[in-house]
């Protein structure tokens, strides 16, 4: 029998994974020959230049892109070749976002974005469930803030909405892609302290894009990517050493 | 210039053409039956005639041109909103809001005149198609008629007057995009305008309160004579003319009721969260077809009802019925399809506006489908999005059309027995069942390119950076 990933205590893992576009003398390589394991109730920063195909490869663990070749897995589920509505529906239970541009859906008020996830799902949280939703809606600071449309709330009220539905459904994995990008630094530490305390307190898994050392600062590991290949893997480490290696990188390349 | 409509100009190009056509065949018809009169006169009665009949036709055709301003207007607005940020780009290089109005209305100009000289050349050979038919059919003698009148060109100018205006109002929202806004990497939220609005609702309220005064008086003193109908008349003009006016407060009520029987499933909320999303594009989406639902079931309800009274007062002969069977079912049709035309311009832009706005929401689509939204989900909803719009302007029509067209009929009509006489609205269930079927019909049209869209977008939308 196949060893799976959870055997392992990985949440996610990719194997000889590799994205192309186009063919012939005009083929660009986003991806080669990735293999990695996100660990259970880890916080990984996922790092690199511009162009390092870090965003690609995220789409592709979430379930949103198809790789050209290799294998992926969420949990113990194989989603390579997971046709679209099944990986509709692992997104809905098993996957969390939060985007740089927040991406609330604007028709919505604070609460109504919450429970989105759930409601896609066509149920109602539990009780259990409901429990978890108050405490993050307190710890956030939004308990005033559940009927506000999200164009009445500040970016980093926005942020921790965001936050807020990404972590309410217990996902396996949460994805967030550049989540204080778009944040002035106090409110993007509240938010990244928000993650950190997550994965510590709740064991929640959080995959992070960024090419902020100091996002990458407050993750257990960060994974340095470069052309399309992983060049580091790394264990949590200061803001200023991991600045310095990504200086490194730009300098060589 | 950027400033254009482009994905406007199709279906703004379709409207003015219909409503120059629509204008032009009506005009040369009743021409060409005021020269058959005349050819038949020993009267000398055809001059009133004609002269009555070309009011008539004017009345159809001024309908059908507001239609067309309205839905002009409201398709430059929605392109306009969708590209804040270009207009906005434009403006930070250095271009003046003025200028970047005036490239739009020009070019509104530009396709009201090529709509009207297709208007002018298809409305007239469906004239001559129609005179040639009723010549061979027998229903007109044949006769002379100079197709060349310069009286026709009227309608097409006014179709060409129309496109320009309306692009000039529906691109108002330019002179509001600040330059800033090309920088900024969070969508701006298009709050359509307040300003302005406090006038005209004022004038609607005023319009619709003393409108409907009037028509009550007309009801009234229609127990007694049948000169109620004019007051009635009058009080019905005025009246609608003020839920017209205002039907940005009039129609965003009524969608959020239809949205809330649509259903509690996400796509059900979504959708009905969405028809109220721009009230103001919504409004006018809707009061084109509110228009001709309501003409439509109006003239349908009053004949209906004259039709049960000439029954009653026939019982004894019914041997008649079969005539008034006949004139009233060829009233219904006739003013039916002149009115239609007007519903059919409103439709276009119903179906181009829906399209415009779903697909100006790629990046919250994605979000959806990233999230979690299957495709069957979002199909859903654009389709319930669609049927909140058709059903909210439908229901409106119908529930109008009955009341006005009872309020016609009882004061025509509450005296000719002498004695007052109340008269219960007859429901024409015929005509009611095809403006169901035909809104039905639009409704699936409308929704299907907006879907097809939709759920072509990629998850991965919503995590691309602007």
């Amino acid at each position: 029998m196949e060893i799976q990933p959870s055997d392992l205590g990985l949440v996610a893992r990719v194997a000889g994974l590799g994205k192309h576009y186009g063919t012939g003398a005009g083929a660009v390589t986003a991806l080669e020959d990735v293999s990695l394991g996100l660990r259970r109730g880890e916080f990984t920063a996922i790092m690199g230049p511009s162009g390092s195909g870090k965003s690609t490869l995220m789409h592709i663990m979430a379930g949103l892109d198809s790789a050209t070749t290799g294998r992926v897995w969420l949990g113990d589920t194989e989603i390579t070749e997971l046709p679209d509505g099944a990986l509709t529906v692992l997104r809905r239970r098993r996957v969390g976002f939060v985007f740089q541009a927040f991406n609330l859906v604007p028709t919505l008020d604070a609460l109504g974005n919450v429970l989105l996830p759930f409601e896609l799902d066509g149920r109602r949280p539990t009780r259990e469930e409901r429990a978890l939703i108050d405490g993050l809606v307190e710890r956030l600071g939004l308990a005033d803030r559940l009927r506000h449309r999200p164009h009445e709330l500040s970016g980093g009220q926005q942020q921790r909405v965001a936050t807020a539905r990404a972590l309410a459904t217990r996902p396996d994995l949460v994805f967030a892609d550049e989540p204080t990008g778009n944040l002035d630094s106090r409110t993007g530490r509240e938010v990244l302290e928000i993650l950190a305390d997550a994965s510590r307190t709740h064991g929640q898994s959080i995959a992070m894009v960024t090419h902020d050392p100091i996002a990458a600062s407050h993750a257990d590991r960060i994974l340095f990517l470069a052309d399309g290949r992983i060049v580091r893997d790394a264990q949590r480490t200061s803001a200023e050493e991991i600045a310095t290696y990504m200086l490194s990188m730009e300098r060589a390349a | 210039m950027i400033g254009r409509l482009r994905s406007g100009q199709g279906p703004t190009l379709l409207v003015a053409t219909i409503a120059s056509a629509f204008g032009v065949a009506l005009l040369q018809v009743t021409g060409y039956l005021g020269s058959a009169m005349r050819a038949d006169d020993v009267t000398g009665s055809s001059g009133t005639a004609a002269l009555m009949l070309a009011i008539v036709a004017w009345v159809f055709i001024v309908i059908a041109v507001y239609v067309s301003g309205i839905v002009t207007a409201n398709t430059v607005a929605t392109v306009v909103a969708g590209r804040t940020r270009q207009i906005a780009l434009l403006r930070l290089l250095g271009s003046t809001a003025r200028a970047q109005r005036g490239a739009i209305a020009r070019e509104g100009l530009a396709i009201g005149a090529i709509g009207a000289v297709l208007g002018l050349v298809v409305g007239t050979l469906v004239a001559i198609g129609l005179a040639e038919w009723a010549a061979a059919a027998d229903v007109l003698p044949r006769v002379d008629h100079a197709w060349a009148d310069p009286v026709v060109l009227s309608p097409a100018i006014v179709a060409v007057l129309i496109t320009w205006l309306a692009a000039w109002a529906g691109s108002r929202r330019v002179l509001a995009v600040r330059p800033s806004e090309a920088l900024g990497n969070a969508a701006a939220r298009s709050q359509e305008e307040l300003a302005g609005r406090r006038g005209r609702t004022a004038t609607a309220a005023t319009l619709a309160t003393v409108g409907t005064l009037l028509l009550l008086l007309g009801v009234a003193l229609g127990l007694v004579t049948p000169l109620g109908v004019l007051v009635g008349l009058l009080g019905g003009v005025l009246s609608f003319t003020g839920i017209v006016l205002g039907a940005h407060v009039v129609m965003p009520p009524i969608l959020r009721l239809v949205g809330r029987a649509l259903g509690t499933s996400p796509s059900a909320r979504l959708a009905a969260e969405n028809a109220v999303r721009h009230p103001e594009r919504s409004s006018r989406m809707t009061i084109g077809l509110v228009i001709g639902v309501t003409l439509v079931t109006m003239f349908a309800v009053a004949m209906e009802s004259y039709r049960d009274l000439l029954f009653a007062a026939t019982e004894d002969r019914p041997d008649l019925r079969a005539g008034i069977e006949q004139m009233v079912s060829a009233t219904v049709a006739v003013f039916g399809i002149l009115v239609g035309f007007s519903a059919l311009i409103a439709a276009v832009g119903l179906v181009n506006t829906l399209s415009l706005s779903v697909l100006q929401r790629t990046r919250e689509l994605g979000l959806l489908r990233a999230l979690g939204f299957e495709r069957r989900q979002l199909r859903a909803m654009v389709l319930a999005e669609s049927t909140a719009l058709t059903a909210a302007a439908t229901v409106t029509g119908l529930v109008l059309g009955t009341f006005y067209g009872w309020a016609g009929a009882q004061s025509l009509l509450g005296s000719v027995q002498g004695e007052p006489l109340v008269i219960l609205p007859s429901i024409p269930w015929g005509v009611v069942g095809v403006l169901i079927v035909a809104a039905g019909v639009l409704t699936l049209v409308a929704s299907l390119a907006p879907s097809r869209r939709a759920t072509a977008v990629s998850p991965v939308a919503a995590l691309a950076i602007e």
